[in-house]
């Protein structure tokens, strides 16, 4: 390539590299090539000093071209990017070689190690001279947001974009708000009223002049990309399927929060829920409690409680995860119980007791200390609840290999509670469908990153937040909500959205509409044009993965930053015989 | 066979002192800082696992409350506070209790006003019976010989006659306690010759109580003092036993002094007073982990016995100095504190004078026992299908 002036950087990263790399002699290599302008070695060349090394030689020496051997790019590529724009170079014009991780750390003979890294530099030098500017795109935000599920998250999420101005769009499947949270009396660890806490909410919520509501309502497609997304919203009211109405709404983005179900208690035999007419789900004293009456089904005060843990969590036979709330919601019925009927006995029977939040563990003391009987039974070797003999003073006895104690024990008990997991809901692939994001093996929808991404999706616009993620209680619930409406709120105000410029055009000239591409794209980006018999790509959906690339059998695709000739070049220079 | 849950024990044993046991969650450090406990005898954490849940039968049948001398490290180091010491206590008077066929027991330890006034009770009838009996026959101011206020030969009867009723509740709890520990709580047969080759072990762990001196043992710097006293008053309180049951007349003799006996006496009266107020001292204190809770039947022993030590020097002091009305009086207090202590043995923490001994007999029997057992086992030749 003529007119390239290549500078090349050769970073010891400390002694990370420079302890098995010679770097001088990779320096001393690299500078007879030709259109290598200058090379150096430096020390840490992504501290503050050695990006203005670059910034001062792109002004100085005329560079147009950067190559910087240090580490991964997943690392420092975005720093020496920017070393170049702001010395008014395009950023694309970089290519950086990765002479630690790939080099440094995985060798330990230095002449190797230091003919490897030189065509690693060789390779990059080759590439980056094919380089073009490229310009990111932008496209518009349009401000108001779709939010799916009416439970603690989603009005969160809903009342958080509302209240900085935008217009969100509430669907619900019921015909009421507040989701399971609306169906528990107090909550754990600090026994505040779920009532109150979805009170404020609701009424906010109904007289929010930027809040539609749109209750016994689904979302049933969604178009468009992020920024400029299409929902259509049908109203159920269980009218058939042609005479139920329908709206389209315009969105920038979506906030899915479709929450959870509860596990089906008469799946485990062991229990005899369905049964044993005393045997009863969390959610069923849940109604209890808040009908204000604890009793047997013959109307009887129980003497007796027993609460049986994991309940189709934390085992082979039906989901393998913890669910999360159920220890200390638990405890909160322990507390509840014992304040009402104080004379009454509480065996709580357990795997472990995860106790891991704010407030937890005083509140495990505090059950503790109120005599609740902790007893402890083994993963997949469940207690087996039996009906008691009428010479019995209690209902039921529950047989349990204690194993804290390593006996096995019968415990009486009039009443018995089963702590209920969570599983995805059962419609949860349809809107996993719509919104086009994944479900892991259990059915949880998968966020973009678990540690740095937890609310963000694979597909842009989309965010995930609340138990339809994964099990999880209130307060995370709640933050999560928060967490996507600021997302969400942070490129309303920006306006616009900057798409990378790394992503895949369509050569119209050579398409020839086979539609291969359509299919295999994971984010569904590629539409075809029916006018004109050809495929194009969304550019704002794109992510450059390169699929419809490989894929095509016209080579009409080129994807921007890794065309053929870029990779094969990098490629040839890796391949190149080098003498030291 | 599943073992049923009492989950109305641990109130139960709660009233006994164990407050704070239902605070535990088995972290087993207790069992760790514990010098005694081993792979047989997992107390405390076993104990209070068994007491957290209910499991009556299977504490009932326990030796490991007596294996225990409360040296108080498990509840120094509990992260929890469930203070292990104080359960392994209350279980110990919990196990009284449970030894004791005639229910006395039980209602001594659940009400400290049941017990006080039955002390009391006894004591206004001892001090009604003795002064009649005085009074009848006697002069107030004779303390010895002829015509004597309370004749030395009558109280050698009296104290037979009250020894043996003591012998007789104590033997049948004592029964009791061996057919809970080693017949129900065995799940073996222990051969009857192990009971003579372990019958050593009785007097051994009675006079030396050599594992309370060994309770110390995983401590930086060990503290024997407690071993030391507590084997002092005990000794004290045994030799005086005898000289009262078999030398009293001896003993009431006078005015000289007979030092083949009355040495005795005075040895045991230095065991008894030092131990009382050291005792007495460290539960109004509170100095040590294991006296920083005293349940009310403790005080009535400490302070009974101190009354008992008080009078007895007091009346023998009267006496060699010629005060005998004065003698004769503080010798029927002195009775008047003796008879309620006694009759109230068998039902009491003192009952763990002879327990306390016979479970260390009782564990090495059963411990041998197990060992043959397993020997039994291993010399058939077991085939893995």
């Amino acid at each position: 390539m003529k007119n390239c002036r290549i500078g090349v950087y050769i970073c010891m990263c400390g002694t990370n590299i420079a302890k098995i790399v010679d770097v001088e002699a990779v320096a001393n290599f690299v500078s007879g090539l030709p259109n290598v302008v200058l090379a150096r070695t430096y020390k840490y060349m992504c501290s503050n000093p050695g990006q203005e090394m670059i910034t001062q030689d792109i002004k100085e020496n005329q560079l147009n071209r950067v190559v910087v051997a240090a580490c991964s790019p997943n690392m420092h590529e975005r720093t020496f990017r920017s070393a170049l724009r702001s010395a008014g170079l395009n950023q694309y014009l970089f290519e950086m070689a990765n002479i630690r991780e790939q080099c440094s750390w995985v060798h330990k003979d230095t002449k190797e190690a230091t003919e490897k890294a030189m065509a690693l530099v060789y390779s990059a030098i080759c590439r980056v001279e094919l380089h073009e500017e490229l310009e990111s795109m932008s496209v518009n935000m349009c401000p108001n947001t779709l939010v799916v599920g009416g439970g603690i998250a989603g009005m969160t999420a809903a009342l958080e974009l509302a209240d900085a101005g935008n217009s969100v769009h509430l669907v619900e499947k019921n015909n009421h708000l507040g989701g399971n949270l609306a169906r528990v009396d107090l909550t754990a660890p600090y026994l505040y009223s779920a009532r109150d806490l979805l009170t404020e909410r609701l009424t906010r919520i109904m007289n929010h002049k930027q809040v539609h509501v749109y209750l016994e309502s689904k979302v049933t497609d969604l178009t468009g990309y992020i920024g400029n997304f299409k929902a259509t919203i049908q109203l159920l009211n269980g009218k058939p399927a042609e005479e139920k109405k329908s709206v389209e709404v315009e969105i920038g983005n979506v906030v899915v929060c479709t929450g959870y179900k509860e596990f089906d208690a008469s799946r485990i035999v062991h229990y005899g829920y369905g049964k044993l007419p005393n045997v009863i789900t969390s959610f069923e004293l849940e109604k209890m409690i808040r009908a204000g009456c604890i009793e047997t089904k013959e109307g009887k005060i129980p003497r007796y409680v027993a609460i049986i843990h994991c309940v189709g969590s934390r085992s082979q036979e039906f989901h393998t995860y913890c669910s999360r709330v159920c220890c200390m919601t638990a405890l909160k019925y322990a507390s509840e119980i014992k304040s009402a009927n104080p004379a009454c006995y509480i065996s709580d029977i357990y795997i472990d007791m995860h106790a891991f939040g704010k407030g937890h563990e005083d509140f495990y003391r505090q059950s503790s200390e109120a005599k609740t009987l902790f007893l402890m039974y083994e993963k997949d070797d469940r207690p087996v609840i039996h009906k008691a003999s009428p010479k019995d003073d209690c209902e039921m006895l529950i047989e349990v290999n204690e194993k804290l104690s390593g006996e096995t024990i019968e415990i009486p008990a009039d009443l018995v509670i089963l702590m209920v997991g969570m599983e995805a809901r059962e419609d949860s692939h349809e809107i996993a469908r719509i919104v086009n994001i994944s479900q892991d093996k259990d059915g949880w929808f998968i966020e973009s990153h678990p540690k740095l991404e937890p609310v963000a999706t694979t597909t842009d616009g989309i965010f995930i937040a609340g138990t339809c993620v994964a099990p999880k209680d209130i307060p995370d619930s709640v933050a999560q909500a928060r967490a996507a409406a600021a997302r969400i709120l942070a490129r309303i105000a920006k306006g616009k959205i900057e798409v990378d410029a790394l992503y895949s055009e369509v050569n119209e000239e050579m398409c020839s509409g086979c539609r291969f591409c359509n299919q295999l794209c994971p984010f569904s980006a590629i539409e075809f044009n029916e006018e004109k018999k050809q495929s194009y790509i969304i550019s704002a959906l794109c992510k450059g993965c390169g699929v419809c690339v490989a894929a095509c059998p016209s080579s009409a695709i080129k994807g921007r930053h890794f065309t053929d000739h870029q990779i094969l070049a990098q490629v040839d220079g890796l391949f190149c015989e080098i003498g030291m | 066979m599943a073992i049923r849950v009492n989950p109305r024990f641990i109130d139960v044993v709660a009233r006994f002192g164990a407050e704070d046991v239902q605070l535990c969650y088995h972290c087993g450090d207790c069992s760790t800082v514990c010098p005694h406990a081993d792979e047989v005898f997992k107390f405390p954490r076993k104990s209070m696992r068994s007491l957290q849940m209910g499991l009556e039968q299977k504490i009932e049948t326990t030796l490991e409350p007596w294996l225990c001398y409360y040296c108080g490290q498990c509840s120094e180091q509990c992260p929890r506070e469930a203070d292990p010491g104080e359960t392994m206590m209350s279980l110990r008077r919990w196990l009284i209790s449970r030894y004791d066929f005639t229910g006395i027991a039980r209602q001594f330890f659940k009400s400290r006003i049941i017990e006080v006034l039955a002390v009391l009770l006894t004591a206004l009838l001892t001090g009604i019976f003795l002064l009649y009996y005085g009074f009848s026959g006697g002069n107030i101011h004779i303390y010895d010989g002829e015509g004597a206020f309370l004749p030395s030969h009558f109280i050698h009867k009296f104290d037979l006659s009250l020894g043996l009723l003591l012998a007789i509740f104590l033997v049948v709890n004592a029964l009791h306690m061996w057919y809970l520990t080693m017949v129900k709580g065995t799940t073996f047969t222990v051969p009857w010759w192990l009971y003579f080759k372990q019958l050593y072990q009785l007097p051994w762990h009675f006079f030396t109580q050599k594992r309370y001196s060994e309770c110390e043992s995983k401590r930086k710097h060990p503290f024997f003092m407690p071993w030391f006293i507590h084997l002092g008053l005990m000794l004290g309180y045994v030799t005086m036993l005898v000289l009262v049951m078999v030398f009293v007349e001896q003993l009431q003799s006078g005015p000289a002094i007979r030092w083949s006996v009355h040495i005795f006496g005075y040895l045991a009266s230095i065991g008894l007073i030092t131990g009382t107020i050291y005792f007495i001292r460290n539960r109004v204190k509170k100095n040590y982990v294991q006296y920083k809770k005293s349940h009310g039947t403790d005080w009535v022993f400490v302070i009974l016995l101190f009354l008992i030590v008080l009078t007895g020097i007091a009346q023998h002091v009267f006496h060699r100095t010629g005060l005998y009305e004065w003698a004769n009086i503080t010798y029927v207090i002195h009775l008047m504190c003796v008879v309620p202590w006694l009759l109230r043995m068998p039902f009491s923490k003192w009952a763990h004078i002879i327990y306390r001994p016979l479970a260390m007999y009782f564990a090495a029997i059963y411990i041998d026992a197990l060992a043959r057992q397993e020997v039994v086992v291993h010399s058939f030749p077991v085939f893995i299908k």
